[in-house]
């Protein structure tokens, strides 16, 4: 449905600070109906990408296209603007407008859009977008008169009503307060799919990114570093940046030697045994999840197992995180909380191969 | 699918564009091409037309400078600006700090008065006092004389002191409404941390309150003198016949003289200088807003510092403010006085029962001033309509738009702030003398766009930043045009800020008499203009009548609006 070919954007250089490479050649697709998660930190480029392929911002070169239609070329000289590449769109502020009602805002994209909308038609459509939504009763509502979450809801009808090719959502969440944020994450997608509308979606939190998405593409410093199922970036990271940013995670980095499908690498926690990665490396960082790990009783021998002390342990109620001190390193691990795990305990670290992952040394900084 | 976008893509992406490029062309038209006959005049041979010549020499600025008068003219103008600056910003900080700081009585009706007082016009005050305090027969002076028998004059009005005092006066609305704003913003926490640290309440105001307001009130006062070194009206009613010539009107009499044939190659020679005297206030003032940001107070939102407590002086600081607002009706009763009575008469009870309004009939079915009031009409709503289109549309550039378009457009509109009036009026004369537009209405427009445009496009900027980008990103991404977005999205969102725009500009079209009195012909006579010209010619009830109700107009409209937003601003 969305096709992303080579994007480039380059923000010239401002009084204060330099140029910033936004985007530096971005490819990637979205399959019709598919949910897709845009996820990266602050100043990783997803919102100058979201702005590009909504058509307020103007890329330096590359390709967007949707479905047959090029939106952008930088070739071929194509850039249709935002009013005539049929969007919707949910804006981080939400963007409702405070002079008009509820019904109003929704019935915007029908009165003053693309293919203009006969009266009856629009309150037709109006009322079924609002029902969608569950806020039927409050058409003729002022839209500041309403709460956070409503507002969240309003934005949606909107960006829906007049049934646009592709959704765009910019951090519809991050405005709302936790609770309401994990009701929302899983009505959303819900509507979403079964409107059967592809969806991107923008966000710099990695649970919201997992939680709701189908596939996900992880950017950093203006380039795709990683993009695929939740589960594939979560469990097999290509990069110590992919297991840091997806989650809680022990990088350990060590030499690595011999060469076949398993590899031995030397740690300062120990000799880890674990898949090969992609690539031949002689230096690497192992990746093991703190859920990963398997916690024994002392003295128990066996592949990858290590003998430990816990150092200290956080009682959390849904889980119970500690750290143990394992050879000259220090291993993140979480148990449940039926186990008793208490500080000065020895203990066994078993962690299972296939289990650990191998990925090269990081070139930049972490965030 | 391609091919049939292409056509009506095309137009579309143009509709913002062709927009943009019509905008750059009216502004530049109306501010740089004023700015260009100027420079060009100035070093044009004296005593030709400077369109009609390319010769260039410097003999203009020779002869201003090796002229013996212009020390002085340049001193005037100083001393005139830096004296009543200095007394009006003293009123008006005393004044705002009663109303904002204290508990005294009455306050919200000072600060009506005060946004009203902004609406009666500086011509108007000066005749009112020229009534009250002339040597010969000012209603003041016969009073003295007649009540304690003072010998000749006790006040007169062509005085260098009198012209201070007056302009000092007539500064301080505006004066008082900046630093008022500037009180307001003061974060009331930085006083109480002083006071809960044992400061006195006379250690606090004089070691953390004053030190705080000097950026801010400095930059007032330079905003201020830049606009009295600017100012016209009243160094030409009450000036001239002083003989304290300032630079305003040197310019003024060079190009417009009583006698003579104008000399614009000098004129605009002077007004290049007087320019570059406006352009280092400016800077200045840009430099002291730069200093006031840096310990800048307004963060307390929502907080209302503990006002002062006057306990027995409430009343008497009542009293003292209104004693201002008291010296100021003066000479606009004055005029309403002299506007009953078919020749001037010294206000008593004996004269009450002759008083008619003969006046108002006769001024009123005068066919000159029916051709001003249509002319004023046209001139005020049209100007005032215009600059806020034109106002709206820049910003939205500057703000919206990006590049080097909005840029370009943001710096023009806002260069006009720098040249005085009177220099930017006498350009658009040389500029248009041969054209049919001049000795119309219309070349009076052109000039209230060129003067007003500046704070249009201040007052839509900061509208417009106050609206978030992605309210009309919203409207884009719903498939509205960029036209259409504006008009139901943008423009009703800051229609207030509109209406106010439009209402300052209307008033200040208004009340003005530098544009009109430089281009005035029989045809473009406006009321401003038709006053000066009665109070000259003389028909001094006839202007006084026509002053008057100029005056009432103005009131009209602007106080109920001040109302409002001063009930909605306690409200909000």
């Amino acid at each position: 449905m969305l096709a992303v070919r080579d994007l480039t954007k380059t923000f010239p250089a401002r009084h204060d600070n330099g140029a910033v490479r936004a985007l530096r050649g971005v490819s990637f697709d979205i399959a019709d109906g598919d949910f897709f998660a845009l996820l990266g930190p602050s100043g990783c480029g997803k919102t100058t990408m979201l702005q590009s392929i909504a058509g307020l911002e103007t890329p330096d070169s590359g390709e967007i296209a949707m479905g047959d239609t090029v939106v952008y070329a930088s070739a071929g000289g194509i850039n249709i603007p935002a009013n005539r590449r049929q969007l919707g769109m949910v804006f981080q502020s939400y963007a409702i407008w405070p002079h008009m009602t509820v019904f109003d805002n929704v019935a915007f994209p029908l009165a003053h859009g693309e293919r203009k909308t006969g009266k009856a038609e629009i309150a037709e459509r109006v009322k079924r977008a609002l029902d969608l939504v569950k806020l039927g009763a409050f058409a003729d509502r002022l839209a500041p008169h309403l709460s956070g979450g409503q507002q969240q809801r309003v934005a949606l009808a909107r960006a829906l009503v007049h049934e646009p090719r592709l959704l765009l959502l910019d951090e519809p969440l991050s405005n709302l307060d936790a609770k309401l944020r994990d009701t929302m994450r899983i009505e959303l997608r819900q509507l979403v799919k079964s409107l059967g509308i592809t969806t991107l979606f923008v966000t710099h939190d990695q649970v919201e990114a997992m939680g709701m998405s189908d596939k996900l593409a992880l950017m950093r410093d203006g380039v795709i570093v990683q993009q695929g199922t939740p589960q594939d970036i979560y469990l097999r990271p290509e990069s110590a940046f992919a297991a840091d940013f997806m989650g809680r995670s022990n990088l350990v980095a060590g030499r690595v030697n011999g060469n076949g499908a398993m590899v031995d690498v030397e740690t300062p926690i120990g000799t880890i045994r674990c898949p090969a990665a992609a690539t031949d490396l002689n230096d690497g960082i192992v990746v093991i999840r703190p859920q990963a790990v398997r916690l024994h009783g002392p003295g128990i021998g066996g592949q990858n197992c290590y003998a430990g002390t816990v150092e200290q342990v956080s009682f959390l109620g849904d889980v119970v995180e500690g750290e143990v001190r394992v050879g000259a390193g220090l291993l993140k691990i979480v148990v449940d909380p039926y186990r008793q795990v208490a500080p000065g305990q020895t203990v066994t670290v078993e962690l299972p191969p296939e289990r650990c992952v191998l990925v090269p040394p990081d070139s930049g900084s972490l965030p | 699918m391609a091919a049939t976008d292409r056509r009506p893509r095309r137009w579309r992406v143009d509709q913002q564009k062709i927009t943009g490029i019509v905008l750059l062309a009216i502004v530049g038209v109306l501010v740089l091409g004023p700015l260009a006959v100027l420079l060009r005049a100035s070093v044009a041979p004296p005593n030709t037309m400077p369109l009609e010549t390319w010769a260039v020499t410097f003999s203009n600025f020779k002869a201003i400078f090796e002229h013996p008068a212009t020390p002085t003219i340049i001193g005037n103008t100083l001393l005139y600006a830096a004296g009543s600056v200095g007394i009006g910003v003293a009123i008006a900080t005393f004044i705002a700090w009663l109303t904002e700081r204290t508990d005294m009585p009455g306050q919200a009706l000072i600060r009506v008065m005060m946004f009203a007082w902004m609406a009666v016009p500086p011509l108007v005050i000066g005749f009112g006092w020229i009534l009250l305090i002339n040597p010969g027969n000012g209603a003041l002076n016969v009073l003295a004389r007649n009540l304690f028998g003072v010998q000749g004059a006790l006040f007169t009005i062509y005085s260098f002191w009198s012209l201070i005092l007056i302009t000092a006066l007539s500064v301080v609305p505006t004066a008082y409404v900046m630093i008022a704003g500037l009180l307001r913003n003061m974060d009331p926490q930085m006083e109480s941390a002083a006071r809960v640290l044992g400061g006195g309440r006379f250690a606090v105001a004089r070691r953390i309150t004053l030190p705080l307001l000097t950026p801010g009130l400095f930059s007032i006062g330079i905003y201020m003198v830049m606009a009295v070194v600017q100012a016209f009206d009243l160094p030409l009613i009450i000036g001239l016949t002083a003989k304290i010539p300032v630079m305003s009107t040197r310019v003024f009499l060079l190009s417009v003289p009583d006698n003579g044939i104008p000399n614009y190659s000098l004129s605009s020679a002077f007004g290049v200088v007087l320019l570059a005297i406006a352009v280092v206030l400016m800077w200045l003032y840009f430099r002291a807003i730069r200093t006031g940001e840096k310990f800048r107070t307004v963060t307390g939102r929502g907080f209302r510092p503990k006002p002062a407590v006057l306990g027995a002086l409430r009343w008497p600081a009542f009293t003292a403010a209104m004693l201002y607002f008291a010296i100021m009706a003066l000479p606009v009763l004055m005029l309403a006085w002299t506007s009953l009575f078919p020749f001037y008469r010294l206000p008593s009870l004996e004269a009450l029962p002759l008083a008619s309004l003969a006046n108002f009939h006769r001024v009123l079915d005068s066919a000159l001033v029916q051709r001003a009031l249509v002319n004023t009409v046209l001139l005020v709503v049209l100007s005032a309509s215009v600059v806020m289109l034109l106002s709206a549309l820049v910003a939205w550039f500057s703000v919206r738009g990006g590049g080097l378009l909005g840029r370009v457009l943001d710096v023009m509109s806002f260069a006009p702030t720098a040249v005085p009036p009177v220099v930017m009026v006498m350009a658009i004369l040389i500029l248009y003398i041969k054209t049919p537009l001049y000795g119309t209405v219309w070349v009076l427009i052109i000039g209230h766009l060129t003067i007003y445009i500046a704070f249009g496009t201040r007052t839509m900027t900061s509208a417009l930043i106050q609206i978030h980008k992605e309210l009309g990103d919203a409207a884009m991404i719903s498939g509205a045009s960029w036209a259409t977005s504006l008009r139901k999205v943008i423009l009703p969102l800051v229609w207030p800020q509109v209406a106010n725009g439009w209402l300052w500009v209307a008033a200040h079209s208004a009340r003005d008499l530098t544009i009109p009195l430089v281009l005035m012909t029989t045809n473009n006579v406006v009321i401003a203009s038709v006053v000066y010209t009665m109070w000259d010619f003389p028909d001094v009830p006839g202007a006084a009548a026509v002053s008057f109700l100029l005056v009432a107009a103005l009131l009209v409209v602007v106080v109920p609006v001040q109302l409002l937003a001063s009930r909605a601003s306690t409200r909000g």
